[in-house]
């Protein structure tokens, strides 16, 4: 009786596996060949598109699309920002070859898709390597990874950095506002003889961190078509590290889990006075500590010595046409009208403050206005200053998901005082290269 | 006529086994033995058998290792505290001793329905420092910091879990004969003396039970962590197994993925039937 029960158990078992596995085998060859087709037309009729996305309001966007063109239909899936689920839900619907046409993919998240040839290259499209001009420099380079024709995404906005600071605090303690780190180092010891901290340290916004190291001249990752080279502790990078751990360890600056309500309230309560962050951070602040509206400026990223112009980026997302598309051509064209229409533009920073990659874009009339809750300061003009310092060779690696986790690992224990950052960022270089081994991608050591 | 019914009882649960169950375990194991190949750094993807491979890497992995300890020392403390809390509690349900019994059980039960994610949160801004209604005891003792945050998870497991557990054994002292006690009150014995010497002895399947569904639940701790995640410094990517598998899915690293899962539903099966002999055997000598 029980050697029937396991042999049958066995045999279930057996015969699912051994019918996956011939699945699984054809699997992964489909995905080679498909990318040397050229881009064209689909032959027949109307089309309809898949899109997914996490920009507030983009349905009304694509909306003015769909009534313009009537053959190319876009339907709009809309989901949580994407590493809070969304790329979880692309790899798996790749995986899965049920990949819609089109996603929203930030730049820092590009690699790792194209690493797992999940992008089709818009490139060899109509129209798209024309536009190049068009975008800002560094956007453009974070979709063609440096090649002359490819295009594995269309830039769609920017995250220029900048300084915003609490101009009423500032100004009744008598504390300049900060121009090079060295002052802001010094006004943090004011800011906390006051009573306050400068900023919050964020522990988990390794993003954040790294547009902090661009600004530096750090560069992470490197890619010279035969290998990888991850470079997470190099001297300049260092230098940040140590910077901030000089900070955190004096207790200059606090150290609250970002995107809390404990953080919204070390800004709604005075507690914190300066964020340095991206464009979209306008808005962040904005809904998240109101009873301070009127108070906040924005003035350029500190600098590393007096007189210097260098601008750091956080954020900024792209629209990449999936491996799987059956239109990749008119998926392409939806892509390039979305991020350069100056309609649409204009519509994308009304519903979602988003700042756009193409330069015409960045003189849109919604971008010279006084904003309110900064006292009619016409903030955006200090970004648009901001988006032309930003240094355009900025590569990011291809599993940052992982390098992320790992760093924010580790800042996180820096931040509970066990271990520094820079001890977090070597441990981060180790797991980098080893996730990068384990998924056979070719590292240089 | 017998025989042909049987196949109509079978087919509806089998087909629904093999297709939720067998056909994931065998579709992890067969991918945990897969890895891939690339050539240059933006090469195409192959993937091809490499064996053991995987496995390899999971028992190399510290983290992987160090959080399965984690879990084991969250298990050898939560569940004992959590289902003793919940045998007493359906001891005083079964005594007569409470007013108001179905409230009591119905009020007992109720975290069981708050979804574990909303619980976890809820929980979180009880132990935050500033925000907490209870701050001048979350500003003295910091519940989130990484000496605390286990047990802080473990009061929300235990929060939440306690009524769930409290009902399984209530049913069975509800399925003890009344004549069982009405002889025990005829030799003298006390309501003390009757939990301890009647009631718990018979219950103890219903414990072995819910220690069993203990165990597997705390080998599989995912929606605390993940939630307190955000609120707490002390929790990493690969607090939990389960948050490894996660975190090792979302590279996306699907085959070193179910590799970890296929080590941990193991562990998970291996933990639980040694546990379920263990107690057979006791009882068999009993």
């Amino acid at each position: 009786m029980k050697g029937v029960s396991v042999r049958r158990l066995l045999a279930s078992l057996i015969v699912p596996a051994l019918f996956l596995t011939a699945c699984s085998s054809t699997d992964s060859d489909s995905g080679t060949d498909a990318s040397a087709a050229a881009c064209a037309p689909s032959s027949a009729g109307p089309v309809t598109l898949t899109y997914t996305s996490w920009i507030p309001g983009i349905e009304d966007v694509v909306k003015v699309w769909n009534a313009k063109n009537p053959n190319i239909q876009v339907k709009v899936q809309t989901g949580p920002n994407g590493n809070g689920g969304t790329y979880q839900n692309f790899f798996n619907q790749l995986k899965a070859g049920n990949a819609p046409d089109l996603g929203q993919i930030e730049y820092d998240a590009l690699p790792s898709f194209r690493v797992q040839d999940g992008l089709v290259d818009v490139g060899a499209c109509d129209n798209v390597a024309k536009a190049k001009d068009q975008f800002i420099p560094w956007t453009w380079n974070q979709v063609s990874f440096g090649d002359a024709k490819g295009a594995w995404g269309v830039p769609q906005d920017a995250g220029p950095m900048a300084l915003f600071y609490r101009a009423d605090l500032f100004e009744k303690n008598g504390i300049a506002i900060p121009t090079t780190w060295d002052e802001y180092a010094a006004a943090a010891e004011k800011v906390r003889a006051a009573g306050g901290y400068i900023t919050n340290f964020s522990q988990s916004d390794i993003n954040q961190f790294a547009g902090l190291t661009w600004q530096a001249g750090g560069r992470w990752f490197a890619n010279d078509g035969q290998n990888w080279t991850v470079n997470l502790t190099d001297d300049k990078t260092k230098k940040v590290a140590d910077y901030w751990q000089n900070l955190i360890s004096k207790k200059l600056v606090s150290t609250v889990p970002p995107w809390t309500t404990e953080w919204d309230n070390a800004y709604n309560s005075s507690s914190a006075w300066t964020w340095v962050s991206a464009v979209w951070g306008a808005n962040s602040i904005a809904s998240g500590a109101p009873k301070t509206a009127g108070k906040w400026r924005v003035a350029p990223m500190p600098q590393w010595s007096a007189g210097e112009k260098s601008a750091g980026n956080w954020g900024g997302s792209s629209t990449a046409v999936f491996k799987g598309s059956k239109h990749p051509y008119e998926a392409a064209q939806f892509a390039l009208w979305l991020n350069t229409d100056q309609e649409a533009l204009t519509l994308l920073n009304e519903k979602a403050n988003l700042y756009p990659a193409t330069t015409a874009g960045t003189t849109l009339p919604a971008l010279s206005k006084g904003v309110a809750f900064y006292g009619d300061q016409k903030i955006y003009e200090v970004f648009a200053q901001a988006s032309t310092e930003v240094a355009p060779d900025f590569t990011w690696g291809p599993t940052m998901t992982a390098t992320y986790a790992n760093a924010s690992d580790g800042f996180k224990a820096a931040v509970s005082g066990k271990g520094s950052l820079t001890e977090a960022l070597t441990a981060a270089q180790a797991s980098t290269i080893q996730t990068l081994k384990s998924q056979a991608i070719p590292v240089k050591e | 006529m017998k025989n042909r019914a049987v196949p109509i009882f079978v087919v509806p649960f089998g087909a629904l086994f093999i297709a939720f169950y067998l056909v994931p375990i065998g579709y992890a194991i067969v991918q945990s033995l897969y890895k891939v190949e690339r050539s240059g750094t933006f090469g195409p993807v192959r993937e091809v058998f490499g064996g053991l491979d995987q496995y390899q890497r999971v028992f190399q992995d510290g983290p992987f290792w160090a959080s399965l300890g984690r879990v084991a020392a969250f298990g050898v403390v939560q569940v004992p505290v959590m289902l003793g809390v919940a045998l007493i509690l359906a001891l005083l349900l079964d005594s007569g001793l409470v007013k108001g019994r179905r409230f009591f059980r119905l009020a007992f039960f109720v975290p069981y329905a708050i979804p574990g994610v909303i619980a976890a949160i809820m929980w979180g801004f009880l132990y935050s420092p500033n925000l907490s209604p209870l701050k001048p005891v979350t500003g003295a003792i910091d519940f989130l910091s990484a000496d605390l945050v286990l047990w802080s998870m473990a009061n929300v497991v235990t929060w939440v879990y306690v009524g769930y557990n409290m009902l399984i054994i209530y049913s069975a002292l509800l399925a003890v004969p009344t004549e069982v006690y009405e002889a025990a009150r005829m030799d003298g014995a006390g309501q003390f003396r009757i939990a301890w010497s009647i009631k718990i002895p018979l219950v103890l399947p219903a414990i072995v039970l819910t220690t069993v569904f203990s165990i597997i639940g705390t080998l599989q701790l995912l929606a605390e962590p993940q939630v307190f995640r955000s609120f707490s410094s002390a929790v990493t990517s690969t607090y939990t197994p389960n948050l490894t598998v996660y975190s090792t899915s979302s590279i996306p690293n699907f085959n070193l993925a179910a590799a970890f899962s296929v080590v941990l539903a193991l562990t998970t099966f291996v933990l639980s039937f040694a546990f379920l002999r263990a107690t057979q055997r006791r009882s068999a000598e009993q």
